[in-house]
């Protein structure tokens, strides 16, 4: 009996010991970085492909898509407010931030600049979608290459 | 005339002033990819040279482009640190795993 007790206690003290090691483990090991989310894959996918077809509207009047400019931006927002309440998402909301600010030259900057100008010349718009849709493809790929939910222990 | 080796020193120092709180391999392989990319926009700025020579680009919107380039590179840097911690996380994921098979093959 003493035995069976004596083996009882061995085995249960190495199982408890090595649970507690993977727990300080995993509690000391917080993501560095947010986990994939569809919906903010969707998100940027959707932006780019509206933003484009936008931006060739620019050899037109501002005033004449003044609806569907503040539409978009307000998809903008969303998507901008979507990213900063995730956690560990800061380099996701860094580029939210600079594809949406009138200041730089991406597509909030694109946008300031058809309200200035009134009309954009074809070949700077081409160049400019370039630019736009290369910053797309930069926020979707660093979703796209984050951790799946399902990849998590 | 675009001094391009202007432009990859700037991108060149934004991704070490990103990376300098990863390790060293991480951070080498971060800056590797960053400057394949910048190489692949020197035909951007050959292009709107050419544009501009040809007066189908003004000069504002010459400086307009070269501006939206230098954003783009900061883009793409937040995007190469953001898979580098994500392969971190993945390595600490398989760190765990092996740590709980280990357990739990010891107790069967």
């Amino acid at each position: 009996m003493s035995d069976v007790r004596t083996w009882y206690v061995y085995w249960l003290s190495r199982i408890t010991a090595g649970l507690v090691f993977i727990a300080l483990l995993s509690l000391g090991c917080a993501p560095s970085i947010a986990l994939y989310s569809e919906r903010a894959y969707d998100q940027a996918v959707t932006l780019k492909a509206s933003s484009l077809r936008l931006m060739d509207r620019a050899v037109e009047p501002y005033n004449d898509h003044e609806q569907s400019i503040e539409s978009l931006l307000f998809e903008m927002d969303k998507a901008y407010e979507y990213a900063r309440g995730r956690p560990a998402n800061e380099l996701s909301t860094r580029q939210w931030e600079i594809l949406r600010d009138p200041d730089r030259h991406l597509l909030g900057g694109f946008i300031r600049r058809w309200e200035e100008q009134e009309t954009l010349s074809p070949f700077f718009i081409s160049e400019a979608k370039e630019q736009v849709g290369h910053a797309f493809d930069t926020v979707i790929g660093l979703e796209s290459g984050k951790i799946r939910p399902s990849e998590v222990n | 005339m675009i001094n391009f080796s202007l432009i990859v020193e700037e991108f060149r120092n934004e991704l070490i002033s990103l990376s300098s709180d990863l390790r060293d391999d991480i951070k080498d392989a971060l800056l590797q990819d960053g400057l394949d990319f910048i190489e692949g926009s020197k035909a951007d700025l050959e292009r709107w040279s050419n544009l501009f020579a040809a007066g189908q680009l003004s000069r504002e919107e010459l400086e307009w482009l070269l501006r939206s380039k230098r954003d783009l590179v900061e883009m793409e840097a937040l995007k190469q640190k953001g898979l580098a911690l994500a392969r971190i996380d993945r390595y600490r994921n398989a760190v765990t795993q092996s740590a709980l098979n280990a357990v739990f093959k010891g107790i069967s």
